[in-house]
């Protein structure tokens, strides 16, 4: 049961590469299935459909000539783009944004946008502000609250930073997020 | 909680970016250094012809040359090779949370009567589902059970309103499965994930205003 428990969440703390997966899975296939149908032409003797096999790999084998520098070129910096992509996907963690809240029962992980908008709601609850006027970002080991305060009405910064930290404190999340609060320099009118 | 295949994911689109990687860059010494040119023309051209006489040897009566059915068969185990990593990806899903054979030992709780009872996830999924839905802070509820190395496990996964607190909604959750627990007599590893739907960012931030 707990190694069950901490399996899966390890799990679900990463991406698992699946969508860039199964469209590079898409290309080589449909890939191969040309391969096919040109093979199978070659054996039954019949014309070639788009490019006779051998005359491609004589086309490549003579590089350089035939295309333009410029054109061979654009086409390899685009082919080693596309081979970065595949192998920043197969190398970075991909660490997904969440926290995990620990239960004695069930596995429990939240995004972090849900975090977001939960100590969002309380810091505009407990400045009086509108939702407009607070912008929350939460990442792994950090809370920034930015609040702009309504022009004329001074905001109670360490009431503000109290209660989402006791929000933060309440949610129990792994790993902990720092607060920090920010109240914007400028006001906002007309609201 | 799936069981995607995540290391061949890994695996496999290292390989295909590390091929990548080196024909770009192929194409682009091509483009500018005239010697690599000149390089893989030596190199490239033998090895054409080569492959090339090779097919002209091998040619069997009334058809091709079998290097053909060779490459056709090699392009169909790739093909289908493609086909089995797709469906790899997010399988896993299972029909039956628990299974209890009885008539092995009389001291059993089912006193040796023989026959099984398996339990089907249905029970669990809609049990989970129907109750919280019933909440007014919840947009969605997904129940899914998975089988994970041999035994069930389900995950929740709950897209609550703007500004609700997650762990209000992991502690009703919890309530929730402990209740079910009693009602199944079987412990099951259960995943709850809270996330933000599209629906919650376009809905009302507040039921009462």
């Amino acid at each position: 049961m707990k190694e069950a428990m901490d399996r899966i969440l390890r799990r679900e703390a990463y991406s698992s590469r699946a969508p860039l997966s199964i469209i590079a899975a898409i290309v080589i296939g449909l890939l191969a299935v040309y391969g096919l149908l040109e093979a199978m032409l070659r054996v039954l003797r019949q014309p070639p459909w788009l490019l006779d096999p051998p005359v491609a790999a004589r086309w490549i084998a003579d590089l350089p000539h035939g295309v333009s520098s410029t054109l061979l070129g654009v086409i390899g910096a685009v082919v080693v783009l596309l081979g970065l992509v595949a192998l920043a996907n197969a190398l970075l963690p991909g660490r997904r944004a969440r926290h995990v809240i620990p239960d004695p029962r069930v596995a429990v992980v939240v995004d972090d946008e849900v975090i977001a908008s939960a100590l969002a709601r309380r810091a505009r609850t407990v400045a009086g502000v509108t939702r407009e006027q607070v912008m929350v970002v939460v990442s792994r080991a950090a809370v920034q609250v930015n609040i702009r305060p309504t022009s004329g009405i001074r905001l109670a910064e360490e009431a503000i930073r109290a209660a989402v930290q006791a929000e933060v404190d309440a949610m129990v999340l792994d790993p902990r997020p720092a607060v920090r609060v920010q109240v914007g320099q400028s006001g906002v009118i007309g609201v | 909680m799936n069981g995607t295949p995540r290391g061949l994911n890994r695996f496999l689109l290292a390989l295909i970016g590390v091929v990548l990687v080196a024909a770009g860059g192929l194409l682009i010494a091509l483009a500018t250094v005239p010697a690599v040119g000149r390089w893989w023309r030596d190199w490239a051209h033998p090895a054409v012809d080569s492959l090339t006489a090779l097919a002209q040897r091998t040619r069997v009566a009334g058809g091709g040359s079998w290097v053909w059915i060779v490459v056709a068969v090699v392009m169909v185990l790739v093909a289908l090779g493609m086909v089995g990593w797709i469906a790899g990806q997010g399988k896993g899903r299972s029909g039956t949370l628990s299974s209890h054979a009885g008539g092995e030992d009389a001291m059993d709780d089912d006193g040796g009567a023989p026959g099984t009872v398996v339990l089907g996830s249905a029970v669990a999924e809609q049990a989970l589902k129907s109750a919280l839905l019933e909440r007014g802070d919840l947009l969605g509820v997904s129940v899914a059970s998975y089988d994970m190395r041999g035994r069930a496990g389900i995950k929740v996964r709950v897209l609550p309103r703007q500004g609700v607190a997650p762990h209000e909604v992991a502690a009703a959750v919890s309530a929730l499965v402990n209740a079910l627990d009693g009602l199944l007599g079987v412990q099951i590893p259960v995943l709850v994930s809270i996330g933000q739907g599209a629906r919650a960012r376009f809905t009302k931030v507040e039921r009462v205003r």
